[in-house]
């Protein structure tokens, strides 16, 4: 009976293993949805040279996947951000309004140096855009960052256990190598750069010469239930120059995630497995 | 390993000195004059054309600034040192006043009544009023007019069709734009391309492109297009005082060039620099001309634009309800 028993046993685990080997495996995009609160000051010496501060609310969407299932070592990941706020001079006499939208697009090679600790490096590539509106400036009122950057982009997460739960630490950061921007002469309106179609030099090479900058976050993530959060702090500084103009922004923000993976089957060839119900049927 | 991460954090540390970032004054009463007084230094447009020795005007005034004025004494004595630029378009702005120059029409005759465009003889009681516009038949509908008070009040396209089909059986057409201080170049551009039958390079416009007082980037053509909806083809006679100002001078610079058209009345007010602002370390604010225009012929059109055939508004007329240069004006058309 014995040796009965081995042989039932011998032949189920052959089976596991497979059933193991031969599953279909598909990638998870592990993406967040992030709200944070922002203190910013910034310089914009087209509107005016003196430093405005105030604040603002900031919106992130990043979503990251693995190129393949048979390459886990290089991911893509995307990042869409939205920034809306105020700020006020000095004297509190004026005050200036603006919304940015920040979109990028990168790789990322995985290493894992240590047991409990993953670094990602690669570049990401992003369009950057920023208007600004000072009703006060009757003739000028408005002017728009706007640019578009190769950025070093590099992440580490290092595994913590805090309260007797697995939590993560994560640092990212970006900052722009080379791209190029829009920044027109103080003395240009935008009556003649756009009315009149009078673009000379307003569009600019950058690269660390004229343009130098990070943009930092470190956020712990946080199992709750059945959920995974994020909190941290994110820290920008940015600092571009031409035509004799200095652009500042400085933002620190404190934010709140939350992170879900998810796997898409529609549009694809693969279709999903019968135990994946989806409601567009 | 540790070498070039050195050298890494030694170009980084150099770095910063690529973007030498501009001095900042303190709030303080000679911070905030040497703030204004740089702003117009380098960013005025007009310094060596009007031949005003701005270095000078910064000793003179440099010497009257104390700490200890109030607020309402070093206004002032700002607003009269932005006086020195003899511009309607700079100004200094705070939470209790305007800093202004109004000479370049109150040291003139005003050639203009509102009450006689209103009386019966013009604009009537019944005139129509489209958007900006107001306009009515007169010399018993021979002729249309239409008063134009602001370049800031909007019309459109719609608008100057319904007037010039209003006008179709009128000989010719007056635009008064006396007393019109300006607005939007665009409905400056607007409104003068529907006298162009092709378009037309009607001026130039430089910018600042350096701190120096002649730092200007190369002349830029300044067109106005034919109207795609209106052109219209018979006689226009644009009426102009000194009070025809910024966007208006623009008009009136278009309206030269365009093929029927006189211009009748008073030499325009001027202001023909794009005006852009900045701020000074307490909060005001500082308006100035800083994109010079010129006319077709690279003149500057800063000081006024003459007209065609000069004409002043008579007392005598003026007591007995007539408006001198809207007679001349009908004449030209008949």
């Amino acid at each position: 009976m014995k040796k009965y028993f081995i042989y039932i046993f011998t032949i189920l685990s052959a089976f596991a293993t497979a059933q193991t080997t031969n599953e279909q495996k598909y990638l998870l995009t592990s993406a967040s949805n992030t709200l944070g609160y922002s203190i910013i000051d910034f310089v914009d010496p087209y509107l005016s040279p003196l430093t405005y501060s105030g604040s603002g609310v900031g919106y992130d969407f990043q979503s990251q996947r693995f190129l393949s299932v048979e390459n886990t070592r290089i991911s893509k990941f995307q990042k869409l951000s939205l920034l809306a706020g105020k700020g006020f001079n000095p004297p509190h006499t004026a005050s200036m309004s603006f919304f940015g939208v920040n979109y990028g697009w990168g790789m990322r090679y995985h290493l894992k140096p240590m047991s409990k600790l993953r670094v990602q490096l690669g570049g990401l590539w992003d369009i950057d855009f920023m208007f600004k509106y000072l009703a006060r400036n009757v003739n000028n009122p408005v002017n728009v960052d706007l640019g578009t950057n190769l950025n070093a982009f590099g992440s580490a997460t290092y595994d913590i256990s805090l309260f007797r739960k697995e939590m993560k630490l994560k640092l990212d950061m970006k900052s722009p190598i080379l791209g190029c921007m829009f920044v027109p002469y103080s003395g240009a309106s935008y009556y003649e750069m756009f009315g009149l179609g009078n673009l000379d030099n307003v569009f600019h090479f950058s690269s660390l010469h004229n343009k130098r900058g990070l943009d930092a976050n470190l956020m712990l993530e946080i199992p709750l239930r059945r959920s995974l959060w994020r909190v941290g702090l994110g820290y920008e500084t940015m600092k571009w120059s031409a035509n004799d103009l200095v652009f500042k922004r400085n933002n620190l923000s404190i934010k709140v995630a939350s992170v879900f993976d998810f796997a898409t089957f529609a549009g694809r060839k693969k279709r999903a497995p019968n135990n994946f119900i989806s409601p567009n049927e | 390993m540790k070498k070039y991460s050195l050298i890494i954090l030694f170009v980084f540390a150099l770095l910063p000195s690529c973007m030498e970032e501009p001095i900042v004054e303190p709030n303080t009463n000679m911070g905030n004059f040497e703030s204004l007084w740089r702003i117009i230094d380098t960013k005025y447009c007009y310094l060596d054309y009007k031949k005003i020795n701005w270095d000078s005007i910064h000793t003179a005034y440099k010497a009257k600034v104390t700490e200890s004025a109030d607020d309402l004494t070093f206004f002032d004595l700002m607003g009269t040192m932005l006086g020195e630029l003899k511009d309607g378009h700079v100004n200094l702005y705070s939470d209790f006043d305007r800093s202004r120059y109004w000479k370049w029409y109150t040291d003139y005759p005003a050639n203009f009544n509102i009450d006689l465009i209103r009386s019966a003889r013009y604009l009537g009681e019944n005139y129509k009023i489209a958007n900006g516009l107001s306009y009515e038949k007169i010399d018993n509908g021979r002729v249309g007019y239409i008063y134009l008070g602001s370049f800031s009040n909007g019309f459109n396209d719609a608008n100057i069709v319904s007037a010039m089909t209003y006008f179709k059986d009128c000989k010719g057409l007056i635009i008064d734009v006396r007393d019109n201080s300006g607005g939007s170049l665009d409905y400056s551009k607007q409104l003068a391309s529907c006298f162009f039958k092709e378009e037309k390079v009607t001026g130039y416009i430089k910018h600042k492109i350096g701190n120096g007082h002649t730092d200007f980037s190369k002349a830029l053509e300044v067109k106005t297009p034919a109207n795609k909806n209106i052109q219209y083809q018979r006689q226009v006679v644009v009426l102009t005082n000194r009070m025809s100002f910024s966007a208006t001078n623009d008009f009136v610079n278009r309206m030269k060039q365009a093929p029927n058209a006189l211009i009748v009345g008073d030499k325009t007010g001027g202001g023909g620099g794009l005006p852009l602002s900045s701020e000074i370390p307490n909060g005001w604010l500082v308006r100035f001309s800083s994109s010079p225009m010129y006319d077709s012929n690279m003149q500057e059109i800063e000081w006024g634009i003459n007209p065609d055939v000069l004409v002043s508004l008579s007392p005598f007329d003026q007591a007995n309800g007539i408006d001198t240069i809207i007679e001349r004006a009908i004449k030209l058309i008949k």
